[in-house]
């Protein structure tokens, strides 16, 4: 037991010493977010309508996701999703923004995403990826996905779609599939997510 | 046959006496590990557990509750948090 605390000590020892000669052989440190990034990951269950891409394999931190809704009405087409992590998670929410221009009534036409989860009911507990764990179930992809399955335009940053839905359901229906054969829904040019 | 002990060494092992849970949630560390800021696990890097009987390492909860985001909920249940007292 003694032992263990001399140890202790020692290590801390050689810690003061090798900070105070300051010679440039400190390690890059792991930050918190990468830990918890790295183990969300290696928990990783997506179902087979969502995939994710790492541009650099070695930057946990920036990754894409792809969403091809597989019912509900934006079926056939294919979403892209940037995911940005910064130092806080999970202190703080992921940054997600829709790399294209679509017509959702959560999703405005810059990309920026109202979900509840992703800002103000975030927190810490809360799984990047799906984990059917009661206390998780909201987690981001699958909050995400639910988006495509269920608009919601109690919430809308796209107020025009928002209004479509509520009082034309059929008419919204329409403006989807026009939007995402890269159609115009009113004044707007949409981009084109279902493949040839 | 007599045996005779030249030499034995002890061994032990040692956990939080907090049944429910094993992992904590922020930071998905081991709570018999520490968390992402400290080096050596135990009396360095406690446990905090709410009247709500969650549990996290201290540092991760005291972290998330000086986020303005947290509103001092606990990140399990959203009910304040509130160090259990027993």
């Amino acid at each position: 037991m003694l032992k263990i605390w001399s140890m202790k000590q020692q290590q801390q020892q050689q810690q003061k010493e090798a900070a105070a000669s300051g010679d440039g052989s400190v390690k890059k440190k792991v930050t918190a977010a990468q830990i918890r990034v790295q183990k969300d990951l290696t928990e990783l269950s997506l179902p087979s309508t969502m995939k994710t891409h790492f541009p650099n394999p070695d930057d946990l931190l920036h990754f894409n996701v792809t969403i091809e809704p597989d019912e509900g009405m934006y079926q056939g087409g294919k979403f892209n999703f940037s995911f940005t992590i910064n130092n806080s998670f999970p202190h703080e929410p992921p940054k997600v923004k829709c790399t294209q221009k679509i017509y959702h009534p959560n999703i405005d036409l810059e990309g920026n995403v109202c979900l509840n989860i992703l800002r103000e009911d975030w927190k810490p507990v809360l799984n990047l990826y799906v984990l059917y764990d009661a206390m998780c179930m909201n987690a981001v992809l699958v909050g995400l996905q639910y988006l495509f399955l269920e608009p919601n335009a109690a919430d809308p940053l796209n107020k025009e779609a928002a209004s479509d839905l509520q009082h034309n359901r059929e008419n919204f229906r329409r403006n989807v599939r026009n939007s995402m054969n890269g159609g115009y829904v009113g004044h707007e040019k949409f981009e084109k997510v279902v493949n040839a | 046959m007599k045996v005779t002990i030249n030499r034995w060494n002890a061994v032990s092992t040692w956990h939080w006496d907090h049944a429910q849970e094993e992992l904590c949630g922020i930071c998905r560390v081991a709570f018999e590990g520490t968390c992402p800021t400290c080096k050596y696990p135990g009396d360095d890097c406690p446990l905090i557990i709410g009247e709500c009987k969650h549990a996290f390492h201290m540092h991760c909860l005291l972290k998330w509750l000086t986020t303005e985001s947290s509103k001092g909920l606990c990140p399990m249940c959203r009910r304040k948090f509130k160090t259990a007292t027993d």
